[in-house]
C-alpha cells in the first residue's frame, strides 16, 4: 500500500470511528473509479448540520490534525490541515447542483484497508467539474470522460 | 492487460493508444496495490508525488 493510498484508509477509518457520513468527491473520488489522475487534496461532502460540524471536529482530533478552518469567505466549505494532505469539505452539494442525496444515491462503496468509502460516481465528478468550470478542472475533463468510455467498454463491450 | 487494450481499442478507436493504455492500467489497478495520486507542493514551489 503507497503512502497515498495509507493516507485515505487512515481518512476512511477515522470517518468511520467518529459516525460522519461522506462521500469522496472531486479528483479522489475520480482516481478511485480508475482515472488516472492526480490532485492535491481529499475533498468529503457531508449534509451541513450541528451534528456534523461536531463530528468534524472530531475528525480533526481523530487525525491528530488542526481544527476545520474556512478558507474563504465566498464558501462555507471548510479544510483541515496539518495532516499529510489537506482535506476540504464540502457542505450539502457540489456545483451542478449535485446533492448529497442525489450523490449518494448514485455511488458506490470502494474498499480501503478495513473501511469502505462511499465514493460518487464518475460521471457526477465529470458533472460537477463541468459546471466548476475552473481551468484545473476543465483539464481533467478529456481523461475523466475518456475514462468512463474504456471502463463501458470493458464492461459491456460497447462504449458511450 | 493486453487482453483487454485488444479488447477494448476497436470500441473506441478516437482514443489514442498510449492514453488507452494509461487508462486501461489505472482501471485494472485497484486502490491498495500502491497507487500514488496525490502531488505534495514543495517549499520549492515544485510538486513530488
Amino acid at each position: 500500500m503507497s503512502s497515498d493510498e495509507s493516507f485515505l484508509q487512515d481518512v476512511v477509518a477515522a470517518l468511520h470511528r467518529v459516525g460522519l457520513e461522506a462521500i469522496v468527491v472531486g479528483t479522489v473520488a475520480g482516481v478511485l473509479n480508475g482515472a488516472p489522475v492526480m490532485t492535491q487534496d481529499l475533498d468529503l461532502l457531508v449534509r451541513d448540520t450541528p451534528k456534523n460540524r461536531e463530528k468534524i471536529g472530531k475528525l480533526s482530533a481523530a487525525l491528530q490534525i488542526a481544527p476545520p478552518v474556512q478558507v474563504s469567505e465566498l464558501s462555507k466549505a471548510i479544510t483541515l490541515l496539518g495532516g499529510a494532505l489537506p482535506i476540504d469539505i464540502l457542505f450539502d452539494a457540489l456545483p451542478g447542483g449535485l446533492t448529497f442525496e442525489a450523490l449518494r444515491s448514485r455511488s458506490s462503496r470502494v474498499q480501503i484497508g478495513d473501511s469502505a468509502a462511499t465514493v460518487a460516481a464518475l460521471a457526477d465528478v465529470i458533472a460537477s467539474k463541468q459546471a466548476a468550470g475552473r481551468p484545473k478542472d476543465l483539464a481533467q475533463l478529456p481523461i475523466l470522460r475518456q475514462t468512463e468510455r474504456v471502463r463501458a467498454a470493458l464492461k459491456g463491450g460497447k462504449s458511450v | 492487460m493486453l487482453e483487454a487494450r485488444q479488447r477494448v481499442a476497436p470500441l473506441v478507436p478516437d482514443i489514442d493508444p498510449g492514453d488507452l493504455l494509461l487508462i486501461l492500467q489505472s482501471l485494472l489497478r485497484p486502490i491498495g496495490t500502491g497507487r500514488r495520486f496525490f502531488l505534495r507542493r514543495r517549499d520549492s514551489g515544485g510538486y513530488v508525488f
